[in-house]
């Protein structure tokens, strides 16, 4: 029987198997059952930035103006006193979570601009955050933005949630880097404790009848595991930050891949969508006897066994692999 | 000592509040706030004076809160109510109850206008003085300060003497005018209500322990005397109210009597007065008393029980002229109320000798619906008193040209003290302009010495709405409660406000003058007119000029300018240090919006910061420089009447109209909103005929009519401007040949954008380009005003040639046009469909709300007439009685078409026989050629009738268009059909009757500002459900289907029009009652409403508003009688709840509760849905009317 005992930023966790930022944050009973299904940790889903501020510029506009435009009407709700638009919600959540869930509860930001917005994560701090996961998600559009301007932007987003606050950060990123080990230095150089790898964009489909873009979310596939398998076979080692799989890990063999390349948590997302709390219990055992059944006392023990430094055939996490890849193509038809 | 700035209701509902432990409330202009207030209080757990939170309850009219108040004292509970106008009238028959059983009881009144020929939301008495027969105590305030006052007094009283109390303050003058006072502390007003007052009133409760009975019914032996006995509380109720005035002053410093007398001590002219007037008056005797004249006024504070030596004591012996103002008119009568009991009290001591002489007594009418009463009518008032043969009953405040009745005022004459500094902002609904003047009153109020008044002035409009706020700040208490007429300070929020009225004609010599411009400050003085730069030049006033709305739009604000031109109007007016006044104004930026959150506060900062730079002063040359003159109101082609009336009433300037201008009953024209052109939109859809793909779904949306499709002949149009294209019509068979049109009205859209939103039409290399895009209006008005007017003459194809499904229907000419709706209205479309299909044939029976302000408010009024001269007939009597009113007019107009009927029967032996038959053949409204047919048998009819002698032909001839079948249609909110009207609605639909009901459902109370009603929905949050509203909507078109025999159904004509126009067909078509129940998007809902079709599209797929109907005909049929047009659940209620405000609000306060209250509206969705779908299998055997005999014949025998 393998121990999945581990440590994601300092924190120790009875396993590997965490529930991801997701709309489940909202559903306390959903989430018990996740923990008591397995769950090492629950991560909530984003405080996001563009979303305070979109819902207090919409309450401003369209509740606030008009009060006082009509002799009749003075307002059309009670009092505003007695609600805001902030972050209390979510700040309440998260204390409830804390109570009731047991195991540890990251909370999560989603912000680009290092302005007013990165004080949120001291109140998720005091709010009895565990941990912080930073999720940087950031556009560009405009031809000025060199790569190198958007990055130093990044950093400094980092730097100043991490100066807030002495609960670890970890940061969420996208899988496009020209440079990703060079950035994930920056990363560490400012204060983070782990990476979470990658974040799955909101990426919006394109609706041919109605020539529109389609904003439903299309949930992840195993397909999509190996960029993450890749990218953290290449950090592990050449990083002091912990790293999670995000994105794509629906079996235990999945999870496995994960740890093997270098991960210390597995973030669980679509697949509890898809089949329920029950997920957590599914994976725990299918990873527990594939590690077993190679023969792995502890996590610790395959943490990183494929990773680049690790795996007997390097060269095909690196450039090799499309060369053979083209290569080897026509034989196999 | 401690002062605070508020307005008139809350200073009033706070001492309500404190000193009551049950408040039963209905909302009404202008004392909704009171009882909003006190709702607010409860949900945040404010304590009476006695620890307890006081229970707050809104009835389903103010008949209910009456009947609750009266159950509650007997109960032996202390408590209050908050109402006004008709609200007032409903709540008489217990007010003669509880005031008949001598029970403590005081109660607030705001008072307003009665409707009688028209309905007025503004103040005079005739409400209260409908209620001087009841037995209650009458007690007048005429300053927030004294309502304030007046009002604990009032509570104290009633405990003392059991007789109850009504005080009353002035509405919107009083209830609404903000100003400095001294507020009352808990330990103040516990001092002045003792315990053994309240312990008296709960020994003589009902209660099992000691039971009594009250209520009897009472014979001729034993009412009259029981009357009788009452008399001693009336009494003594004088000496009790002196006392509890003379513990007041212990307890206060303030002294109020019975009649407060302010004058010359040897004053040989008085006049005498109760409410705002009065001080008014007293500003105006002082200023008189200054130039050394004799003069005097009296303040009645109790009018009712009229305290006749008290009275006769307050008045000085050297009086020898009297004017007694009444604020209502009772005509007919020998004089109003006050006169009469001034007159009765004086002839009374003369006659006993109490008196050696009697003064001449006139009595006047003034301000009714607060028509503004002035120091120079006040002057005008004592200058009669003077002539020699005055007139006995006079007015003022008006030009009586018919009866001659009024005083000739002097216009000019302004008495304002130098020292009191007069500002005067236009501002826009919107803009935040009236939000930022109360903060600007409550930074000088309380953070300076000065006294400082604010009166604010809105339209009637609910989109584009003007406002005007005038504040005063000076070193002493402010008693002007009129308008300022001089101000120094003018501040113009909206450009193009110096196109339309004269906003400069209220600045003073040297004033300053602050205008919100979009143009650099180098060119604005160029770009005003010769009539705002005369203004300018002749008052030597100094222009500064602002960009506002880049200010507010750089700083994220979306064009919000209040708290830029607010830091302009510190600058400028030089009141508080430049410094200190920003410090201010941040700081109640902070505390207004702080609870919004900081993004909130730190973009309105910025704008704050960001201001001074760009305040600009403009030099003001010696001379006039334009040539341009300010645009005329109303087009040249504009009706006489428009001209002359209507013009003046959209200028601001209708009190200068005499009294001959006006109708004598209440009957004005319709047609009047098109000459109204308000150009209130920046941006306004502009059609691509490239693209259009002819579905009208933008016409169909419009909330304001603004966007029309019409067909027409090509030959029609050879005469076109070259602006206006047109492309055939190629998308309906029947209407080949034809030319088509998609024409903006671009003076009269509000810029709401529904119209893009739902235009599915898309340009395939640049998607973002529909067939209607957002335009700015100043690239385009002009071409497509010459559009409008060369459309609007183009002649109809005949009604019966456009098909009557939902694509098409839209082409029908509206007889509903550019109402002063809500950008983004849901309920607007459905009146216009409405007129579209039966415009011509239609009456409408209207209940208050915001579609009879909308539909009905002066100066202009949007139901219009077609070719013809034919169009909707519209009359709005009360909010409640809506049903019971349509009911009537169907009666009544049945009765007329029999009689034009028996009158034709009459005469069918002359008549040609085709003539005969074509007026009695079968004919219903929604059958075009029949209608037109019939309309041509009309005509022939009185050609024919000419010919024949006799009186019957003569009435028949008057009578003949009732041979045509009408529609009549019954319009109101939910706040009518749910809870005030419901009775008469219920009794409408069980009476058979062939009326119609549409409900325009907001499902909440928006006209009065979003009080819950019975059709509010679980997890909703509205005024008086603070929390989320716990119980199910009312499901009224289940009670309606119970009867069996009333066609019902539900729509969303947003989303669903093709279904929504099937249901208003065929309750037309139904030979019998039917309701329609129509969802209409509001902002009272706090979303942005351009998403409403989106929206109720969720509302729809949610099941929080299934749509069906019920048509009792299938049941012939063989068929269920219900059909469900939204079968399927296909979203969660909460994808539906999450996007509007009003239930994200409970969210974010609560989100277990919301939780809580989401699951329950998905269950109770569920159940409904089951319990539909159940019925919607439902199959009846056919009537048979003999099996029926048969079964009935049998019962009999059991």
């Amino acid at each position: 029987m393998t121990d999945l005992i581990t440590r994601w930023l300092g924190l120790e966790l009875k396993s590997p198997l965490v529930l991801g930022a997701s709309p489940l944050t909202d559903e306390l009973d959903t989430l018990k059952a996740c923990v008591q299904a397995g769950a090492g940790a629950v991560v909530m889903h984003s405080l996001f930035e563009e979303q305070l501020v979109a819902e207090q510029m919409a309450a401003h506009k369209f509740i606030d103006s008009r009060i006082n435009m009509d002799a009749e009407a003075r307002s059309f709700f009670p009092e505003s006193e007695i609600f805001e638009m902030g972050s209390g919600s979510y700040l309440q959540r998260l204390q409830q979570l804390k109570t009731e869930l047991g195991v540890p509860v990251i909370a999560s930001l989603n912000g680009i601009s290092p302005g007013g917005w990165t004080q949120h994560a001291r109140e998720l701090e005091q709010a009895g955050a565990d941990a912080i996961e930073l999720n940087l998600y950031d556009l560009a559009t405009d031809a000025g933005d060199t790569a190198d301007t958007l990055e130093q932007r990044q950093l400094a987003v980092i730097r100043s949630v991490v100066e807030q606050v002495s609960v670890p950060v970890s940061v969420k990123l996208s899988p496009f880097y020209s440079a990703l080990p060079a950035f994930v230095a920056g990363v560490e150089a400012a204060g983070a404790r782990g990476l979470v790898l990658f974040n799955r964009f909101y990426q919006p489909d394109i609706d041919l009848e109605q020539l529109a873009l389609s904003r439903e979310v299309v949930l992840s596939t195993s397909a999509e595991l190996p960029l993450r398998l890749h990218a953290m076979a290449r950090l592990y080692n050449r990083t002091g930050l912990d790293m999670a799989a995000s994105g794509g890990v629906h079996t235990g063999d999945d999870a496995a891949k994960a740890i093997l390349s270098g991960a210390t948590v597995v973030q669980l997302v679509s697949t509890v969508l898809q089949h329920g709390p029950a997920a957590f219990e599914r994976l725990g055992g299918e990873l527990t006897t594939r590690l077993a059944s190679i023969g792995y006392q502890s996590l610790q023990e395959a943490r990183g066994a494929l990773s680049l430094d690790n795996v007997p055939d390097a060269g095909t996490w690196e450039r090799l692999n499309y060369a053979r890849l083209l290569h080897g193509w026509p034989s196999s038809l | 000592m401690e002062f605070r700035t508020l307005d008139g209701n809350e200073a009033v509902a706070s001492v309500a509040y404190r000193l009551s432990e049950t408040i039963a409330i209905y909302p009404i202009t202008p004392a909704s706030v009171m009882g909003e207030h006190a709702d607010d209080w409860a949900a945040l757990g404010k304590t009476n004076v006695w620890g307890q939170v006081p229970g707050v309850v809104e009835m389903q009219s103010e008949a209910g809160a009456a009947g609750a108040m009266h159950g509650a004292l007997q109960a032996g509970s202390l408590v209050t109510t908050f109402t006004a106008s008709q609200g007032l009238l409903l709540m008489l028959p217990n007010l003669y109850k509880i005031a008949g059983e001598l029970t403590p009881f005081c109660m607030h009144v705001a008072a307003r206008s009665l409707a009688t020929h028209a309905l007025s939301i503004f103040c005079d008495h005739s409400d209260v003085m409908s209620a001087r027969g009841t037995g209650f105590a009458l007690l007048a305030s005429g300053s927030v300060q004294e309502a304030q006052d007046m009002a604990a007094i009032g509570h104290a009283v009633t405990l003392e003497s059991r007789v109850p109390v009504m005080h009353f303050f002035d509405g919107f003058r009083t209830s609404h005018e903000i100003a400095k006072i001294v507020p009352l502390r808990d330990d103040e007003l516990k001092a002045l209500v003792p315990y053994q007052g309240i312990e008296a009133h709960r020994n003589r409760r009902m209660t099992p322990d000691h039971p009594v009975l009250r209520g009897t019914s009472q014979n001729p032996d034993a009412f009259f005397q029981s009357r009788e006995a009452a008399n001693r509380f009336y009494q003594a109720f004088p000496d009790h109210l002196e006392a509890v005035m003379s513990r007041f002053a212990d307890v206060t410093g303030r002294q109020y009597k019975l009649f407060d007398y302010v004058g010359h001590p040897e004053a040989e002219r008085v006049l005498i007065l109760m409410g705002s007037g009065a001080e008014c008056a007293h500003e105006t005797v002082e200023w008189l008393m200054a130039k050394g004249e004799k003069v005097g006024v009296l303040k009645v504070r109790l009018f009712r029980p009229f305290a006749t030596e008290r009275f006769l004591k307050a008045l000085p012996d050297t009086v020898q002229h009297l004017a007694v103002l009444d604020r209502t008119k009772e005509p007919g009568a020998q004089g109003e109320p006050l006169l009469l009991e001034v007159s009765g009290a004086l002839m009374e001591a003369f006659s006993r000798g109490d008196r050696p002489n009697l003064p001449r007594v006139i009595g006047g009418c003034y301000g009714l619906s607060s028509r503004e009463f002035t120091p120079a009518m006040v002057c005008a008032v004592f200058e009669q008193l003077q002539e020699p043969a005055p007139k006995t009953r006079f007015t003022v405040g008006v030009r009586d040209d018919v009866t001659h009745l009024s005083l000739e005022v002097d216009s000019e004459l302004d008495i304002e003290s130098p020292e009191t500094r007069r500002a005067l902002f236009f501002g826009l609904g919107a803009d935040g302009t009236v939000s930022s003047n109360k903060a600007s009153i409550k930074i000088l109020g309380e953070g300076t010495d000065l006294f400082a008044q604010g009166h604010f002035v809105y339209d009637s409009k609910k989109s584009g709405a003007t406002t005007v706020s005038h504040l005063r700040f000076g070193p002493h208490p402010i008693r002007s409660s009129y308008q300022i007429s001089q101000a120094q300070f003018v501040a113009v929020h909206a450009p193009q406000f110096l196109e339309k009225f004269d906003v400069l004609e209220h600045a003073a010599p040297g004033a300053t003058v602050l205008l919100n411009v979009p143009w650099p400050a180098e060119q604005a003085w160029d770009q005003l007119s010769v009539e705002a730069q005369r203004v300018l030049v002749e008052r030597k006033a100094r222009l500064f000029v602002i960009d506002a709305a880049s200010v507010a739009e750089q700083a994220g604000l979306d064009r919000r300018i209040n708290t830029v031109m607010q830091v302009c109007f510190f600058a400028l007016a030089d009141i508080l240090p430049r410094d200190e006044a920003i410090a201010h104004i941040k700081e109640s930026i902070r505390q207004t919006w702080g609870r919004r959150g900081p993004e909130v506060v730190r973009r309105n900062v910025e704008a704050v910061d960001s201001a001074l730079d760009n305040l600009h002063e403009v030099p003001v040359p010696g001379s006039v420089t334009a040539t341009r003159t300010r645009p005329p109101r109303v087009p040249e082609h504009a009706p006489d009447f428009v001209q002359k009336v209507t013009r003046l009433l959209m200028d601001g300037q209708g009190d200068k109209l005499p009294v001959s201008a006006f109708p004598v009953d209440g009957t004005w024209p319709t047609g009047t909103s098109q000459y109204e052109k308000r150009a209130i939109a920046q941006e306004i859809p502009i059609w691509e005929s490239d693209l259009c793909v002819q579905c009208n779904f933008c016409t169909m949306i419009c909330p304001h009519t603004a966007i029309i499709s019409k067909v027409f002949e090509p030959d029609s149009a050879k005469d076109a401007p070259d602006s206006f294209l047109a492309v055939p019509e190629t998308h309906t068979p029947e209407l080949e040949g034809l030319d088509y049109r998609v024409q903006v009205a671009p003076e009269d859209c509000t810029g709401c954008g529904l119209c893009v939103e739902v235009c599915p039409a898309k340009d395939r290399t640049q998607p973002k380009r529909k067939a209607i895009n957002m335009r700015p209006v100043g690239e385009h008005v002009d071409d497509e005003a010459t559009n409008l007017a060369f459309l609007r003459n183009l002649p109809d194809v005949p009604r019966d040639r456009i098909p009557r499904d939902f694509k098409s229907l839209p082409l029908l000419i509206p007889l509903f046009e550019y109402s002063g709706a809500c950008a983004g209205c849901g309920e607007t479309p459905y009146i216009r469909l409405l007129t579209q299909l039966l415009g011509d044939r239609l009456m409408i029976a209207n209940a208050t709300g915001c579609s009879s302000i909308y539909g009905g408010n002066l100066p202009t009024t949007p139901y219009t007439v077609n070719a013809d001269g034919r169009g909707p007939t519209w009359n709005n009597s009360l909010f409640e009685d809506a049903a019971e009113l349509g009911l009537g007019m169907r009666m009544g107009l049945g009765k007329l078409a029999g009689r034009a009927r028996q009158l034709l029967e009459d005469m069918k032996a002359p008549l040609p026989v085709e003539l005969y038959q074509a007026l009695t053949s079968p004919c219903v409204t929604l059958d075009e050629s029949a209608m037109a047919a019939r309309r041509a048998a009309v005509v022939q009819l009185r050609n024919w009738l000419e010919s024949q002698q006799g009186s019957e032909a003569q009435e028949l001839d008057n009578l003949a268009d009732e041979l045509c079948p009408k529609s009549v249609w019954v319009i109101g909110g939910d706040g009518w059909a749910y809870d005030i009207g419901y009775g008469g609605l219920d009794h409408a639909l069980a009476s058979g009757q062939n009326i119609k009901l549409l409900v325009l459902d907001t499902e909440v109370y928006s006209n009065t500002g979003g009080q819950q009603s019975k059709a509010t929905p679980m997890g909703a949050v509205a005024k008086f459900a603070a929390a989320g509203k716990e119980t199910r909507k009312k499901d009224l078109g289940l009670l309606a289907m119970s009867y069996g025999h009333v066609y019902v159904a539900q729509i969303a004509i947003q989303s669903h029009s093709n279904q929504a126009t099937k249901a208003l067909q065929e309750a037309e078509s139904f030979d019998g009652p039917a309701l329609i129940i129509a969802h209409s998007p509001c902002i009272a809902h706090g979303y942005d409403l351009v998403h409403s079709p989106a929206q109720q599209k969720r509302a729809v797929d949610s099941w929080a508003w299934p749509l069906y109907r019920f048509d009792p005909r299938r049941i012939e049929e063989g068929l269920p009688p219900l059909q469900l047009d939204s079968v399927r659940q296909k979203v969660p209620m909460k994808a539906y709840m999450q996007e509007e405000a009003r239930f994200r609000m409970l969210e974010l306060r609560d989100p277990q509760r919301y939780e809580l209250l989401v699951a329950n509206a998905s269950d109770a969705a569920k159940e409904q849905r089951e319990l539909y779908m159940q019925l919607a299998g439902i199959h009846f055997e056919p009537h048979d009317p003999v099996n029926e005999k048969t079964a009935g014949d049998g019962e009999r025998h059991d």
